[in-house]
């Protein structure tokens, strides 16, 4: 049996093996059809009956059944089909989509997601996943919705409206889009690197510095302030509205809120803030992960919300917007509150916390982020095993960004992300060692001196210690690292002190020669992973840079993998 | 012509077609022109710390990042002066991971020859003295001896010995 339902499988995927660009246009368009109709579904449920929306659900469902037959993917085919025959009878109003309905289409939904990805998986040569049991509970399930045996009836649902009267002028305002590859756009952000860089080597010829000329310093003004344009334009190509992240977010609320039987509003604003594609991706987990979490810990049951005399309804607002540079992310719930006291008494039991020490509020409430930390009484389907907050934590070290929480008692809590808008773009401090230049990422550098004769300690005859004012960091010389032709003056030297998870140390280098903006580019796989180098930056001229990275230089003056390399 | 001779020529038949030529030390290299994607003059080359010595950094090729070998110091040959000539050749290598740009320093570049089955010889035994694993033939051309390299084997080591470093 399982041999012949391989057989089957396999000839289903016949047609997307043989051609696998079509294959992966396939796959990115249904997934991107699925999330389009994720989105108008959670509309729907706000306002039912409403059918431009009915509309917006049921082509992308038409046109993945399409697709899907014309490729020969007969079990995607199979489920579309019969979703799409619910549909049509709600779009024609002979059944009335009550909130059982939207919930049988959204698992639909996620049916179909699963299918794709494994489709995905199958075409790179891995095991399948068994979706075929699922997918007949699900086609059952659809069937008895449309014979009018819903899981449970829904009186409640409005007839459906006219198409227009209050129609959601949000649909309409869509922008055209084309989808582009990657690698191209990379390609084009590369040359427009290149062109700045040429552009200031003319601009700052000499040549043409002891020319005066009006016409031509005119033109060189303009060259500038099209190619800084060009540049600009360029970078935003890989930019894209958080909205999608915000979509997922909903979603989790909707069912969440359901099962735990809290009954919740969410607010979103800012969901057209615009970030790196990349970074909009890579945070949607963690956000999944703080708004489970604010769900189960922070907003009560209905019941104890009355009791303490506030509105049933409780109120989960996510927002999103810029701050210099930076993409601010708010997470706020109007629920209990973080309970310091708990978490105190928690992280002295686990050590975290020396018995006898004094930390402040913030600091107790970061204690939440530690590995394991978890002051649920009980474990919860949704949450309450530790695991959770400290992935989070650590996905948003990965981007780069910080996490704040500012929490009331009785009030509610707000957990604040701070990303940078982009992977792609790096603020950095370029030091010097001798001819060799590096950039720092300033989000590692705290400050920098220049130690005077006292400040500097030996240990084993060498200069090993810096004092900054109370503590006493470990230096490390960077071109001993590097083995650089080291040339500079060690009593004229500069040190940067850099910090990464908390400890830091103090760099050696030459010089600071300035802050500047870099692409971060790969130094690619040739190199495997250099120890205390994060990759490479193209230098105002023209030059390599290595970028250095702050977690294994720091890393390197801690441990005691000193000069392993 | 022999039986001998003519299995020869079809064993070489699939190295046939266009070599760019180039020296390194006294010795004459090549390798396959569709392998080439430019040729630059020396420029600035970024060391990258902790690789072998014939890794002599990453350099900016017009936006792109690639790594740099010298061939000489790769070959074992001992150093050798940057002179007006020296260049660098800017290949496609296909490694384990896929394609990648990769620059190689070499003396000077010579010439593009078209090099016809009979003028290749297989890879002669040299016995162990010599590691004729990147060597995809030799071409005798006007009374001169011209090593054909097999570059995806050449710096395919590249690869592994630096993750390994």
């Amino acid at each position: 049996m399982s041999i012949e339902e391989n057989v089957v499988t396999d000839n289903e995927l016949a047609f997307l093996r043989d051609d696998p660009e079509m294959a992966d246009l396939f796959l990115a368009e249904s997934l991107d059809h699925l999330g389009t109709i994720e989105a108008a579904l959670l509309a729907l449920d706000e306002r039912p009956g409403d059918t431009t929306l009915l509309n917006d659900i049921f082509r992308p469902f038409h046109t993945i059944k399409g697709n899907a037959g014309a490729l020969g993917v007969t079990s995607v085919q199979e489920v579309a089909h019969r979703v799409e025959n619910l549909l049509d009878l709600a779009r024609s109003g002979r059944h009335a989509m009550g909130p059982a309905d939207v919930d049988v289409v959204l698992r639909a939904v996620d049916l179909l997601s699963s299918m794709m990805r494994d489709i995905g998986a199958r075409l790179k040569g891995q095991p399948p996943t068994d979706l075929e049991p699922a997918a007949q509970s699900l086609i059952e399930v659809v069937e008895r919705c449309i014979s009018g045996q819903g899981e449970a009836p829904s009186p409640a649902v409005a007839p459906p409206v006219h198409a227009g009267a209050k129609a959601d002028a949000k649909t309409t305002t869509e922008t055209a889009s084309i989808k582009v590859d990657t690698r191209k756009l990379d390609s084009l952000v590369d040359a427009v690197g290149e062109l700045i860089i040429v552009q200031s080597l003319i601009q700052e010829d000499p040549a043409l510095a002891t020319r005066i000329d009006s016409r031509l310093a005119g033109n060189l003004g303009q060259l500038k302030r099209i190619t800084a344009d060009l540049q600009r334009s360029a970078m935003a190509l890989r930019m894209v509205p958080i909205r999608q992240a915000f979509q997922k977010v909903s979603r989790i609320v909707r069912d969440l809120s359901r099962k735990a039987g809290k009954s919740v509003e969410l607010v979103l604003s800012g969901e057209d803030t615009e970030l790196d594609r990349k970074v909009v991706e890579e945070i949607t987990d963690p956000l999944m992960h703080m708004v489970r979490n604010s769900l189960d810990h922070g907003i009560e049951p209905s019941a104890a919300r009355a009791a303490a005399g506030k509105r049933q309804q409780a109120r989960l607002a996510l927002s999103a917007y810029h701050q210099g540079g930076h993409i601010v992310i708010e997470i706020a719930d109007d629920g209990k509150g973080l309970d310091t006291e708990k978490i105190k008494s928690k992280a002295i039991e686990r050590g975290l916390i020396a018995p006898g020490a004094t930390p402040s509020v913030e600091e107790i409430h970061l204690m939440i982020f530690q590995a394991g930390f978890s002051t649920a009484d009980k474990v919860t389907e949704i949450s309450g095993r530790g695991v959770g907050m400290d992935v989070v934590r650590r996905n948003i070290d990965a981007l780069r960004g910080s996490i704040a929480i500012a929490s009331e008692p009785g009030k509610g809590t707000t957990f604040q992300i701070k990303l940078p808008l982009t992977l792609a773009v790096l603020d950095g401090l370029i030091v010097g060692v001798g001819k060799e230049r590096f950039v720092m990422p300033t989000t590692a550098v705290r400050e920098s001196l220049r130690p005077q004769p006292g400040q500097v300690h030996n240990v084993q005859g060498e200069p090993r210690l810096v004092q900054v004012r109370d503590c006493l960091l470990p230096l490390v010389a960077l071109g001993e690292m590097f083995r650089l032709p080291h040339q500079g003056d060690p009593s004229r030297a500069t040190v940067v002190v850099i910090e990464d998870g908390g400890s830091r140390v103090g760099l050696v280098v030459d010089a600071l020669l300035g802050k500047q903006e870099v692409v971060i580019k790969s130094l690619g796989e040739t190199f495997g992973a250099v120890r205390g180098v994060a990759g490479g930056a193209i230098l105002g001229d023209g030059r390599v840079g290595l970028i250095l990275d702050a977690h294994g230089i720091v890393a390197l003056g801690r441990g005691g993998e000193r000069r392993a390399a | 012509m022999n039986a001998e001779t003519t299995a020869a020529v079809s064993r070489t038949a699939g190295l046939a077609g266009k070599y760019l030529t180039f020296a390194l030390a006294d010795e004459e290299y090549g390798l396959p022109v569709l392998k080439v994607r430019e040729i630059i003059k020396m420029m600035d080359i970024t060391e990258v710390p902790q690789v072998p010595a014939h890794v002599k950094g990453v350099l900016n090729l017009r936006g792109k990042v690639i790594p740099v070998i010298d061939l000489r110091l790769k070959f074992g040959f001992a150093h050798g002066d940057v002179t007006p000539r020296t260049c660098i050749i800017v290949v496609e290598v296909v490694l384990s991971s896929g394609p990648v740009m990769m620059g190689i320093i070499v003396d000077h570049v010579s010439e593009v020859l078209n090099l016809a089955a009979e003028e290749i010889e297989d890879t002669p035994e040299f016995g162990d003295r010599v590691c004729t694993d990147y060597m995809k033939g030799v071409a005798k051309v006007k009374g001169t001896v011209k090593i054909l390299l097999d570059l995806d084997r050449v710096l395919g080591t590249e690869d592994a010995a630096l993750r390994a470093a």
